[in-house]
């Protein structure tokens, strides 16, 4: 699926380098739009010739380890430091994809991280768009990071 | 004697992990000031002595461009080198923000290494 390499590489690469995680992909798939349950979600719009959107999808205990590794401290519950370190998690993926797609830097915006969560939830999928979301695990735990793109004729 | 830096970044998780970075880094910084946009930064240049600025550039109120381009025109601050340390690394945004003053930019994601050898040049 196109763009899967993209997104194994640049989660691998920000993991290893900013949490000290090593974090093992699974087989791509088109995650429609299926129910996401106690679950965090990083968002980051795009917005330009290329629209779409990219997204990390964790659940609670995902979530939670990764913002204790992020900080080096002890995380209990999905507060303001959780939201923060996913958001920043999904705002990093989405400029290494940017990087990528738009090497010169001008041609697609990317919107300020916003992270959604809660016990039962959906993200949709953008009308139109070619989509890909690429699993992950890392000590037992799993997360998901989704790249949904429409390009503009 | 120690350097003061100051960062710059409206995700308090990102302040966090760059203020460890930096201690990591192996340059002697005595001080780490935080703001969490361009105008906070503006006011923290305003009344601390700073070595160097680390900024990021996406952030809401005042965003980085828009801080370098105040902080150009204020006498006293102005010379205070400033490096971009944001997602935002394309080859047009870095070239408008060393148009507005910008002494370097590094990439999220960073290593420590990679600091030390940006602001050491500065430094």
């Amino acid at each position: 699926m196109e763009y899967a390499q993209d997104i194994i590489d640049s989660t691998q690469d920000i993991f290893s380098s900013m949490i000290m995680l090593d974090v093992t992909p699974g087989e791509p798939f088109l995650r429609n739009d299926d129910k996401l349950v106690n679950s965090i979600s990083g968002i980051i719009g795009l917005a330009g010739n290329t629209k779409g959107m990219l997204a990390i999808h964790m659940t609670n205990e995902a979530a939670l380890a990764v913002t204790a590794a992020f900080l080096g401290m002890e995380v209990e519950e999905i507060d303001e430091d959780v939201r923060d370190a996913i958001g920043e998690l999904a705002n990093m993926l989405a400029g290494s994809i940017k990087s990528i797609l738009d090497p010169g830097g001008s041609d697609i915006k990317l919107s300020m991280p916003s992270a959604i969560y809660g016990e039962d939830y959906t993200v949709d999928c953008l009308a139109g768009a070619h989509s890909v979301t690429v699993p992950f695990t890392f000590d037992g735990l799993g997360f998901m990071v989704e790249l949904q793109l429409r390009k503009e004729s | 004697m120690g350097k003061t830096v100051l960062i710059v970044d409206d995700s308090n998780t990102m302040r966090k992990i760059v203020s460890r970075a930096l201690r990591q880094a192996g340059i002697d910084f005595s001080t780490i000031l935080e703001a969490g946009d361009g105008q906070e930064a503006l006011e923290v240049l305003g009344s601390n002595n700073v070595d160097v600025v680390l900024s990021d550039i996406n952030m809401p109120n005042m965003n980085g461009l828009e801080f370098l381009k105040a902080k150009a025109e204020d006498a006293a601050i102005k010379d205070i080198p400033v490096v971009m340390i944001s997602t935002e690394t394309g080859a047009d945004i870095i070239d408008e923000a060393k148009s507005y003053g910008a002494k370097g930019a590094i990439k999220k994601p960073f290593t420590p290494d990679l600091i030390n050898e940006t602001l050491g040049a500065l430094l």
